[in-house]
């Protein structure tokens, strides 16, 4: 069986579609802790940006969709993702047209799935996002998502607050979306930043943490719904679940 | 700044409205301003009794003038008072929405004084909210009931969504519980509001003003005075019909006040549920009320209003899911809409069976007695069977004491010795 290892990027893994498509014994993954079968060849692909155009040329002609339901499916933090978007672009190229409506298809079901828990975790988070002020009037949001959504909410940021400065810090991949009230840049960075808070903050959090307290109807308790509406690894950065 | 005594008393006071969404409107952000409204609304918090908060939900005041019996904050209740100043409510919204902590406002009021003048101080709040904050995010408003007419039509004009709250279904229980509220008070507002929104959307203008973009809603009270099920739906019904109302929203009914007119028990959470169930196949599964409970029946406990109402009409079933229209598999007890569109998709590539069901997740414990796929049966074609099964698995373990009055499914599992 041949392994194909991508360095994680859209690019490369198209690359590694060219070959690993009509390679029927194959597997393509951009994780390093993936177990190797006993017989397993590894590939390490090199993007290359003529494949990558190919199989995207291709795509775009039989399915012009399928683009956007592959990039969201790469962003999902599991290490069967680049398997699944394979299995769906095996079936466009060989139905040679779009296949999203196929729901009883076992790779259709397990592309929508995955792009579900992307869309679904990015709508989740423009709730469950929470800013915090600094103190030069900067606001910062730390939050550690499951997959790699922080492009995919900032447009709702950006549109809602954009008299603003604010800075949306992805934790868990090291990365933040820097914005001036003019211009939005992403950048690497460490895990951990140290913010300095701005004098009414902790104010306005204990605020919300009495609102928080008050809006609940103590004698109908239902933590078990709670829960699986706000998952608990969600809570890390939320002040009312200090 | 407000201060955390009262937050908490104004808070308290309002978080027995059951309304919560912040969906429906498409407000875009003005230039200069913040914020602005996500039409599938968004949820940004969940409280320990599993409820979300959506919008900063908080009274004006809780200085009530009414005396209405199932309220806590009513004229002669014992309970601490506070108003907030206008002010105070938009710096709270502003800095709670920047922090992203909330979608919105929700913006009641107890009437303190008049009417009129607490609906005047409640627009007061909501124009300086938009004009001078500059804030595009979502406000709901409660209208106050006999207020004036002008006041209640403008602020349709500045906030997303209204709602004049029925409370109890019945005129009758309405004079009894709430001596100075009148059943015209509160649907003449309704209705000029819906008439004013249908002449807003006529308009044919370049530069249409919003008026309401998220519509009306409602709520009644369940439980607290005796009308059934079936008279509650057909109100309902006949409020989503006439005017256009987005949503009725149920409360069961909580005593928080003691009264020898009121019940002294909660009102179950399974009414409250099924209610909601019979709400959604109105509004979603093409049902009437009439359909789902008669004016004086209540709903089933033991299982929801879709199933009751199959088990009456099984002349109906079973339905073959690969040539079945929408309509009919939308009556299928087990299949719901996104279940029923995900069928009608996926038939038009291949003959489904039971198995590729069962692989798009659609629950078939309850659906398999009245489906075929493609020709096969796996159900039971023994009525008093299936009302047990489908009673079973709702049950979860619930047992009583036979009686000469208990239902035939109950003396049944008594004699089968199946619980």
């Amino acid at each position: 069986m041949n392994v194909y290892i991508t360095d994680g990027s859209e690019c490369c893994f198209y690359t590694a579609v060219f070959s690993a498509c009509t390679d029927r014994d194959c597997m393509i993954t951009s994780s390093r802790t993936v177990q190797l079968a006993f017989d397993s060849t590894v590939i390490i692909v090199a993007p290359d940006e003529n494949k990558c155009e190919r199989v995207k040329g291709k795509l775009r002609r039989y399915a012009p969709r399928s683009l956007g339901d592959i990039s969201l499916i790469l962003r999902r933090g599991s290490a069967a993702k680049e398997q699944v978007a394979l299995e769906y672009i095996r079936l466009i190229v060989q139905k040679k047209s779009p296949v999203g409506d196929m729901l009883a298809h076992p790779a259709v079901i397990a592309a929508r799935e995955e792009k579900k828990k992307v869309t679904l975790e990015a709508h989740h988070f423009t709730g469950f996002l929470r800013f915090m002020e600094g103190e030069g009037g900067i606001f910062y949001a730390p939050f550690s998502p499951d997959n790699d959504i922080l492009e995919l909410i900032l447009p709702h940021f950006l549109s809602r607050l954009p008299g603003q400065s604010f800075i949306i810090h992805d934790t868990a991949r090291g990365k933040a979306a820097l914005y001036n009230g003019k211009d939005c840049v992403i950048a690497q960075t460490d895990e951990k930043v140290s913010v300095a808070l701005s004098d009414c903050e902790l104010r306005f959090q204990s605020l919300w943490k009495e609102y928080y307290r008050s809006v609940n109807i103590a004698s109908r308790p239902h933590e078990k719904q709670m829960k699986g509406y706000m998952p608990v690894r969600y809570w890390k950065f939320m002040p009312e679940k200090q | 700044m407000i201060d955390a005594e009262r937050l908490k008393i104004l808070t308290e006071s309002a978080k027995y409205d059951v309304s919560c969404s912040s969906s429906g409107s498409r407000r875009t952000n003005t230039k200069g301003g913040i914020g602005n409204a996500s039409p599938a609304g968004i949820c940004h918090s969940f409280t320990p009794d599993g409820r979300c908060i959506s919008l900063l939900k908080i009274l004006l005041s809780n200085r009530c003038a009414y005396n209405c019996l199932y309220c806590p904050n009513r004229a002669e209740a014992d309970v601490p008072r506070a108003s907030a100043t206008p002010d105070e409510i938009c710096e709270l919204t502003v800095a709670f929405y920047k922090r992203n902590y909330i979608e919105g406002l929700f913006l009641s009021s107890a009437v303190e004084g008049s009417p009129d003048a607490t609906m005047e101080r409640l627009l007061d709040t909501v124009i300086k909210l938009r004009k001078i904050y500059r804030f595009n995010g979502y406000i709901h408003l409660k209208g106050i009931p006999q207020a004036d007419r002008a006041l209640i039509s403008r602020a349709g004009l500045y906030v997303d969504r209204m709602s004049f709250n029925v409370e109890l279904p019945s005129e009758k229980s309405l004079r009894l519980l709430a001596p100075q509220k009148s059943k015209e008070g509160v649907l003449a507002p309704m209705k000029q509001l819906a008439l004013e929104k249908a002449a807003v959307k006529e308009e044919r203008t370049k530069h249409r003003k919003i008026f309401l973009p998220a519509g009306q809603t409602t709520q009644l009270i369940v439980g607290a005075s005796p009308e059934a099920d079936g008279q509650i739906l057909k109100l309902s019904q006949a409020m989503y019909r006439r005017f256009s109302l987005k949503r009725v929203y149920f409360s069961s009914y909580i005593p928080v006040v003691h009264h020898s007119l009121l019940p002294d028990k909660c009102a179950g959470l399974l009414r409250e549920h099924r209610l909601y169930q019979a709400d959604w196949l109105m509004r979603f599964y093409g049902f009437s009320a009439e359909e789902i409970a008669g004016e004086n029946e209540n709903l089933p406990e033991e299982y929801d209003p879709k199933c009751a109402w199959a088990l009456r009409h099984m002349q109906f079933f079973p339905v073959e899911i690969n040539r079945a229209p929408l309509e009919a598999l939308l009556r299928v007890p087990g299949i719901g809409t996104l279940g029923a569109y995900k069928i009608i998709k996926a038939r038009k590539f291949a003959v489904l069976d039971f198995g590729d069901l069962a692989k798009m997740r659609i629950v078939l414990k309850r659906a398999k007695h009245f489906i075929t796929c493609n020709g096969k049966f796996y159900g039971s074609e023994n009525i008093a069977t299936v009302k047990n099964m489908l009673m079973l698995e709702e049950k979860g373990g619930k047992y009583e004491q036979l009686s000469m009055f208990s239902t035939p499914e109950t003396s049944l599992s008594a004699l089968t010795g199946q619980l």
